[in-house]
């Protein structure tokens, strides 16, 4: 089962950056590949080589990669399913009965399906080389308001534990030969669930009042702020000035 | 419903952003005057509560698995301003940490699940709760409702924004998504409903917006058999509401675009609209399927093929998932 913060820091080179500069570079490599017009197919080319790059420097499985990158199979197979269905304008690429692919319809998948793998990939290397406290850290260093950076590491801290409440109530049900599938099982797994918010509730209750005895006052010390070394610019630059090479030759015409 | 990066464009996403940032920040304020510094620990074990239960895989007819949102769940028990909140920090995190949902589509995402979910869900239960008798069977169905809708409408405001996009045209998008989150809406309702009883019946006090007094809880002792009868009934209509709703909005659904079409033609915007790029924004062009006449029809056609090829998919999917990890605990 997939938690965040499944990845271990310390492994490689992509893994020991600063979380900052992935979180910059990979977010912004995002929102240069979704500008980029879909008729420049080369420039998508060199997005995955770079992507390809990263992905080889941190020793990713392309195996973990692919199976992360289903995620976005049903958006994508929707647009399939109605590409022969609109944009009748257009060159006719594929006729079979009354439904037909145009150019413009085939352009506009092409379109989502290359930047949906792209900017997903980007952010599937994010969350498989930084740890989730790494993560966190990173977003309260680029100035993420604080409810959000408290919020996130509670909830780190907690949906581990909460996840394996719920499995072992799971197995205590299955143990007793109870594995509920059908709808007429629902209240069974309504109760579960139910029990699981009070158990939560109560613990957040329980975790308030010790914060509380402990002199918390609504504020946090958050880690201080590291220095950037040069590994970590290198990566900025590589992968940010990458992202803003290509796209600046194809808004320049192209090769 | 977790859009990628790549299906809303540029403009799509910056507005949705900007809207999802403004009301994210509202909430802020409003949840911390509320709560004051119990904000964080109880957002933070919310947020946990929402994203473990959505783990949780649960049934559908026919071993498929559906997805739990939980945002009128969450609504429901700990008030809007914590719900919205809670699930804005479970898709954020969905979108960082584990690449669900597009990272340049988060706006879209936390304004259709944890914003217009959450809200138009809400606002659903508060509305049905003054207009039905106050009594428990009526707070659960109003609940149900709620939350059935929440879905359908985060799905329609999906299928806008993908429309606006140039993505699918609406006239495709809004009946194919729409129809399937009806669907997927009832499993909502189902837990939902099921998890709120199971609170009421231990901490009726956590329930925030329960506000019936205590003796209405009291188990009237009905014998098992007349419970089961009881919880069918209410499956069997919720299942009629929804078909009924299917067969009445979704022809509506699928032709006013058309309405909209005739009303340009009319004021001669026609040319206007063949001028634009198709990926800009969609002007809904005129399509018919070869050898039937009506345009209605052949939309509708379009959209229900659309639809039943996606309900194979998502069945056969959810079957063999659901088949495998049985298999795994099995052994």
């Amino acid at each position: 089962m997939t938690v965040p913060g499944s990845a271990v820091g310390g492994l490689n080179l992509l893994h020991r950056l600063d979380a900052r500069v992935k979180i910059v570079g990979l977010v912004g490599f995002a929102v240069v590949v979704v500008t980029t017009p879909p008729q420049a197919a080369w420039a998508f080319v060199l997005y995955a080589l770079t992507l390809v790059f990263l992905a080889a420097l941190a020793r990713l499985s392309p195996l973990a990669v692919g199976k992360r990158l289903l995620v976005i199979v049903p958006f994508v197979v929707v647009v399939a399913i109605f590409l022969p269905f609109f944009h009748p304008e257009g060159r006719v690429l594929v006729e079979w009965g009354p439904l037909r692919v145009t150019d413009r319809g085939a352009l506009i998948f092409w379109n989502t399906a290359a930047k949906a793998v792209l900017s997903t990939w980007g952010m599937i290397i994010l969350g498989l080389t930084t740890s989730f406290p790494e993560l966190v850290n990173g977003l309260s260093d680029l100035r993420m308001p604080r409810v959000f950076v408290l919020t996130l590491s509670f909830m780190h801290r907690y949906s581990r534990l909460f996840l394996e409440e719920s499995q072992s109530m799971r197995r205590a049900m299955a143990s007793r030969n109870y594995n509920p599938r059908w709808l007429g099982q629902v209240p069974a797994l309504g109760k579960m669930l139910g029990a699981l918010f009070l158990r939560s509730y109560s613990r957040g209750e329980r975790v308030y009042v010790a914060m509380v005895s402990r002199g918390y006052e609504g504020t946090f010390a958050l880690n201080g702020r590291r220095r950037l070394r040069a590994t970590d610019l290198a990566f900025a630059v590589f992968i940010l000035g990458a992202a803003a090479v290509i796209r600046i030759v194809v808004a320049a015409g192209g090769f | 419903m977790h859009i990628p990066d790549g299906f809303v464009d540029i403009p799509t996403a910056a507005v949705t952003g900007a809207l999802s940032l403004g009301a994210v920040a509202w909430a802020v304020r409003k949840s911390s005057k509320e709560s004051g510094d119990r904000t964080i620990p109880l957002l933070g074990v919310t947020a946990a509560f929402i994203f473990a239960a959505q783990m949780l895989n649960f049934p559908i007819a026919a071993g498929t698995s559906g997805h739990f949102l939980g945002g009128v769940l969450a609504a429901a028990l700990l008030g809007p301003w914590i719900g919205s909140l809670a699930i804005t920090i479970v898709v954020a995190v969905q979108a960082l940490a584990m690449a669900d949902g597009g990272i340049t589509a988060l706006g879209a995402n936390v304004l259709n699940m944890a914003i217009i979910g959450v809200w138009a869900g809400y606002g659903l239960l508060v509305l049905l709760k003054k207009a039905l008798p106050r009594n428990l069977i009526s707070y659960l169905v109003a609940l149900a409702v709620g939350s059935w809708f929440s879905i359908a409408l985060a799905a329609a405001a999906c299928a806008a924004e993908l429309a606006v996009s140039g993505t699918i045209p609406l006239r495709n998008a809004l009946p194919a998504m729409v129809s399937v989150h009806m669907v997927i809406g009832l499993g909502e309702a189902l837990i939902t409903v099921a998890v709120a009883s199971a609170v009421l019946a231990a901490r009726p006090d956590l329930v925030r917006s329960y506000d019936l007094p205590r003796e209405s809880l009291a188990r009237t002792g009905a014998p098992r058999t007349q419970r089961r009868v009881r919880f069918w009934s209410f499956v069997v209509s919720l299942f009629v509401v929804a078909l009924a709703l299917a067969v009445f909005i979704s022809p509506f659904a699928s032709s006013a675009p058309d309405g909209l079409e005739s009303v340009a033609i009319k004021h001669g915007a026609e040319q206007m609209a063949a001028e634009t790029p198709v990926w800009r924004f969609s002007p809904l062009p005129d399509y018919q399927l070869p050898g039937i006449e009506s345009e209605t029809l052949s939309t509708a056609l379009a959209g229900l093929i659309g639809t039943a090829a996606l309900f194979a998919v998502v069945v056969l999917a959810g079957r063999a998932l659901g088949r495998r990890r049985t298999g795994q605990q099995a052994g």
